[in-house]
């Protein structure tokens, strides 16, 4: 029974990181950007909802209205400066992982490097769960899995079923060709980095309800997060929700099978072994 | 097709390293140059030789010393209670006139919490600066960092938190905090002296341990020695028996998973032996789960974020060497009080978010005053001159009364840590019974 708790409780908590992953995913995929400045958006998002629950009462949920916006904008900006500057691929990872040391930095300056949690009386989400027999839900993480299904359901449906997505996906196979067709890949461009940064203020604001805010957490995520995008193959929407959902539940059944201390080892062996045998991620798309 | 694989393969081994240093509570995570000054009012020429100086009295030059603290990164939250100790004990000493008749000035430089910088700033600091004296870092890691750079230049190293007593072999450095030269053995006896008064209401335990050195080191012993005293084998010599043995890796974010396995374990005492906000993480995972265990300890939390929990963390245990409780501050000296008031207002505008005086600018406090009285009884900045000064004589602490400095077990004088629990909105002491504010209150349901 434990091993059924342990591992049920493993897959909610990597729908976070899963949340986390899908923006970071979709950059690399459709817009070419390796996108470190995403954490850098989940962090300032996560601490934001902090501030704005704890100075205006407002509830962590409902920072979203401010938070998601704001992130829009962030993440639309920064995409239209990769763009004004034709950044390349890698030079994208150089310049966004200097973005993310000035976030971490000015983080650090405005809200000090102590530890921070919503306080009890803010967050009636902490302490919760859901039970369904002797199995337990916990709340923080149950919300973070029904945002990141209802997110991809979204995502998949706009970029199988719309003009824009479908011009996305062609704008993430070949610019020029896409180009050729019309498509302004600019502004879809800047669009989906818009998405992406709102996605980012959705996985903070859940971050904070369940964790504890500290300036440094985006080098704890950083690792796992990848990891999860590599699994779930780049741009590859729901196969990045599955691969969240799949390390989450090994590292969860390995933590009471063995120790907490081996997950790291079983999930980095195993995308040791998924970037030697299966390059293109655990989950093939359709036609891909 | 070639070039992406190619980023595909950097991308991994960044993420990788990411990990493993996520791992590391020594992480990178700040920017600026290591070693910016921090302190506004602390650079100066100085004007003594590499060797630590002996510069006449009253010459009127001031008296510098240099030192590293977290100020940014991971550690950079107790970095801030250590440099506001800090500077208090350093703006007293000089309204007070001075060290040898002279002004005290304080270079202060970041390290980032990253171990790797600091041996190069007090190499820095001691070299090129030329400080008359040093102050250690703040963390375990980063004291082991500094230490061999002040052994090489003879300077006296007080410093404030290493735990791993064993390793702190530089018969020149002074702790100002100190749980024994074992406090591997003393802590779990500690706790197993508390559970003994609370008549067989606690029989059983669940042990979780974060692998870093300080904590695991008080859990197992010293790495590949199974007889080393330990929280492992004092505790069932001491008849509790350990019905869970959890270790987990720093950083570890998945206590879903723990909190299940502690449940099950259906101990009498949770025992931490954790860092940081690893508590908070593990009571709410368990509340998730409708779980509360009857006692629990925490070894090492962050300063005021337990009392945040409000009822789910009613009557956690921890360690301590000072809380302001009301008792206690009325058999000190009055000027304890004003220190801690002091502290508190200047914690809240500096924003710190606990602004209680306690263990960590305790200890703080300590080893300047055991810098300060050094130097008063060799009478010069001489490093061995200080060093055998403290040897001779030991050192009168506010917060820890006298305290005598003995190499044989790397000068961790007898200590005078005790364990204190949340009652109500506060920490309060509660063992031993001789220094306790306040009773200790046992398991719960």
């Amino acid at each position: 029974m434990i091993e059924i708790q342990a591992t049920v409780s493993g897959a909610l908590n990597g729908s976070l990181f899963a949340l986390m992953a899908l923006g970071l995913s979709l950059a690399w995929g459709f817009l070419k950007v390796i996108n470190l400045a995403h954490f850098a958006m989940i962090l300032l998002s996560g601490y934001l909802t902090f501030e704005l629950a704890t100075s205006i009462g407002l509830g962590p949920i409902a920072t979203i209205v401010i938070t998601a916006p704001l992130m829009f904008l962030v993440g639309a900006m920064i995409q239209l400066g990769y763009e004004r500057f034709d950044v390349s691929e890698l030079n994208s990872l150089l310049i966004s992982y200097g973005l993310l040391i000035i976030t971490v930095q000015v983080v650090t300056n405005i809200w000090t490097a102590d530890f921070l949690r919503l306080p009890a009386e803010l967050n009636p989400f902490s302490a919760k769960s859901v039970g369904v027999g002797s199995l337990r839900f916990p709340v923080p993480t149950l919300l973070a899995a029904g945002s990141a299904v209802v997110l991809v359901v979204a995502t998949e449906l706009v970029l199988g079923r719309t003009y824009a997505g479908r011009a996305l996906q062609a704008f993430g196979q070949d610019r020029e060709i896409a180009s050729a067709f019309g498509i302004d890949h600019r502004l879809l461009g800047v669009l989906l980095a818009g998405a992406v940064g709102a996605s980012a203020a959705i996985a903070g604001m859940l971050f904070s309800i369940g964790g504890t805010l500290t300036p440094d957490l985006p080098f704890e995520w950083i690792g796992l997060v990848f990891a999860i995008v590599i699994l779930g193959g780049i741009g590859n929407v729901t196969g990045t929700l599955y691969a969240g959902l799949l390390v989450g539940a090994i590292s969860g059944l390995v933590a009471v099978v063995w120790t907490p201390s081996t997950s790291p080892f079983v999930v980095f062996s195993l995308v040791v072994l998924a970037l030697v045998f299966r390059p293109k991620g655990l989950f093939p798309q359709k036609g891909g | 097709m070639r070039r992406r694989a190619r980023i595909l393969a950097i991308v991994s081994v960044l993420a990788l390293v990411a990990a493993a240093c996520a791992g590391d509570t020594t992480t990178t995570t700040a920017g600026g140059t290591p070693g910016t000054t921090a302190a506004t009012d602390t650079t100066v020429a100085p004007s003594t030789t590499a060797a630590p100086s002996t510069t006449a009295e009253g010459s009127g030059d001031p008296i510098v010393v240099g030192g590293t603290l977290s100020l940014t990164g991971a550690f950079a939250a107790t970095g801030a209670i250590h440099k506001l100790a800090g500077d208090m004990f350093v703006e007293r000493l000089n309204a007070a006139g001075g060290l040898l008749g002279r002004e005290v000035q304080w270079n202060l430089l970041d390290d980032e919490s990253d171990t790797a910088n600091v041996a190069p700033l007090y190499e820095q600091l001691i070299s090129q600066d030329q400080v008359d004296l040093i102050m250690g870092p703040y963390a375990t890691p980063n004291i082991l960092a500094a230490m061999p750079v002040a052994e090489r230049y003879g300077y006296t190293l007080p410093q404030h938190t290493a735990v791993l007593a064993p390793l702190m072999t530089y018969a020149c450095q002074f702790p100002g905090w100190s749980i024994g030269p074992e406090p591997n053995s003393f802590i779990p006896n500690q706790i197993a002296d508390a559970l003994d008064s609370l008549d067989g209401a606690v029989s059983t335990v669940a042990l979780l341990t974060n692998e870093s050195g300080s904590t695991a080191f008080v859990s197992y012993g010293i790495a590949d020695d199974p007889d080393d005293p330990s929280t492992l084998n004092i505790l069932p010599e001491r008849g509790y028996e350990i019905v869970a043995d959890i270790p987990y890796p720093p950083g570890y974010e998945d206590w879903g998973s723990t909190a299940a396995q502690v449940r099950d374990a259906n101990a009498d005492l949770v025992l931490m032996n954790g860092l940081g906000a690893e508590a908070n993480s593990l009571i709410e995972a368990m509340q998730q789960l409708d779980y509360t265990p009857p006692l629990m300890f925490a070894l090492f939390p962050a300063p005021g974020l337990l009392l945040g929990l409000g009822d789910a963390a009613q009557g956690t245990l921890s360690v301590s060497i000072f809380e302001p409780n009301e008792p206690i501050l009325e058999q000190m000296d009055p000027e304890v009080g004003e220190i801690v008031d002091e502290y508190a207002e200047r914690a809240a505008a500096a924003q710190i978010p606990y602004t209680v005086f306690e263990t960590q600018a305790a200890a703080s406090w300590n080893a300047w005053e055991i810098l300060v009285q050094g130097v008063e009884g060799a009478g010069s900045t001489d490093g061995q001159g200080i060093c055998d000064s403290l040897h001779s004589t030991g050192a009168d602490l506010t917060f820890s009364g006298a305290v005598t400095f003995d190499t044989a077990v790397n000068n961790f004088w007898e200590t005078t840590e005790g364990l204190k629990q949340i009652q109500g909105s506060e920490w309060v002491m509660v063992w031993p019974e001789d220094i306790a504010a306040g009773a200790l209150v046992g398991p719960t349901g």
